[in-house]
């Protein structure tokens, strides 16, 4: 069965299905790939890092005492949105489904810049983020297809833990 | 009047100037429509086209009493037939974008956008700048994603006004999207077409 991550969704699974994400731009599609148990995950990740909370003060307080955060529930995190909290996500499900974390293989995909003019580089942020955390996890990392300024859509089998690019031109 | 007819009028008076430019640009006559002006959330963006389509993107900040962007959507073959007539070239030659074609549609970005910024900044009294354009030339999902996630944490709406390009007997379309804050121009609006 074919099981389509969209932006910010994270799919964990241990049958033979396949993960498949579109039109991946500036955002980071994480795989994580367990060959012996034959897990797989993927999360499609926009943002490197979750911002701190937005938090409100009362004015009227001298001491301005900090409330309580306040979040906008619309943008209440997707398990995958961030790409730091994706991969602890991930190994928390995969190790629940029996994964150990020496076996695990890591490959990522996306982190373009679709648009020159664009004063940051999220992709490559996102790019560097994933690196850090999933060497901080010490999960290896065994394939990449990332930057430049090209759309790409992946197929992720969990059957074989292959990893297809397509890029359209 | 709701949101979406004051949006309506909006592209009605927009479409009338964009015509005009248009028709001065190509040296011929083209009827421009904005056929449908609807806000979405910004997360529900994606499914307008096929992520994995290929369309040219045009991306213009905006900034001054609004902070946002504008982005124009259009089709690969929308893209490539506006080139033939921009470019003056037979109908149906255009296969590959030149730099002189991306030149082009960068223009056509900036006369659909800035008309109907114009019109919007007329009715709302406030002062509304648009920057140089950036283009791309990929699969849609792409080129949206990249502009959802800059704007995912401080615009919650975006208004999709759908192009028409009428060079009878062809009909192209393309789409107009803005990124700002929508709240602000709704209440903006209301007040000043409510007098």
């Amino acid at each position: 069965m074919d099981i389509e991550v969209k932006m910010g969704d994270l799919v964990v699974k241990k049958n033979p299905d396949n993960l498949i994400a579109s039109g991946i731009g500036s955002c980071l599609v994480i795989t994580l790939y367990d060959p012996k148990l034959k897990i797989g995950a993927m999360a499609h990740s926009m943002l490197p890092t979750r911002p701190p909370s937005r938090t409100v003060r009362d004015a009227s307080n001298p001491i301005r005492k900090k409330k309580k955060a306040i979040r906008n529930p619309q943008y209440e995190v997707q398990a995958g949105k961030y790409v730091d909290g994706a991969i602890g996500e991930m190994l928390k499900r995969m190790e629940f489904l029996g994964a150990k974390r020496e076996d695990l293989e890591g490959k990522l995909t996306g982190g373009a810049n679709m648009f020159a003019g664009f004063a940051s580089d999220i992709g490559k942020e996102n790019f560097i983020r994933a690196k850090e955390k999933l060497k901080k996890e010490g999960i290896k990392i065994v394939g990449e297809s990332i930057g430049g300024s090209i759309g790409r859509s992946i197929e992720f089998s969990i059957a074989s833990g292959i990893l297809t690019v397509k890029v359209k031109f | 009047m709701n949101t979406k007819n004051k949006f309506q009028e909006v592209s009605k008076l927009a479409a009338v100037n964009t015509s005009e430019a248009l028709s001065k640009l190509i040296d011929r006559v083209v009827s421009i429509e904005f056929s449908s002006a609807e806000v979405k959330k910004v997360e529900n963006l994606s499914p307008i086209i096929n992520p994995e389509e290929i369309t040219a993107g045009i991306y213009l900040p905006i900034t001054g009493d609004i902070k946002g962007a504008a982005l124009l959507i259009f089709p690969k073959e929308t893209a490539f037939t506006l080139c033939d007539l921009l470019v003056k070239r037979e109908p149906g030659t255009t296969r590959k974008l030149s730099e002189l074609d991306i030149s082009a549609l960068k223009e056509v970005g900036n006369i659909l956008s800035g008309n109907y910024l114009a019109v919007l900044s007329n009715m709302m009294k406030i002062k509304i700048i648009e920057h140089i354009p950036s283009f791309s030339f990929d699969m849609f999902g792409a080129i949206i994603s990249q502009i959802i996630t800059k704007f995912a944490q401080k615009v919650e709406e975006a208004l999709v006004v759908e192009i028409e390009f009428i060079f009878k007997p062809t009909i192209l379309k393309g789409y107009l999207l803005m990124l700002f804050e929508i709240e602000k121009i709704k209440k903006t609006l209301g007040l000043t077409i409510s007098k």
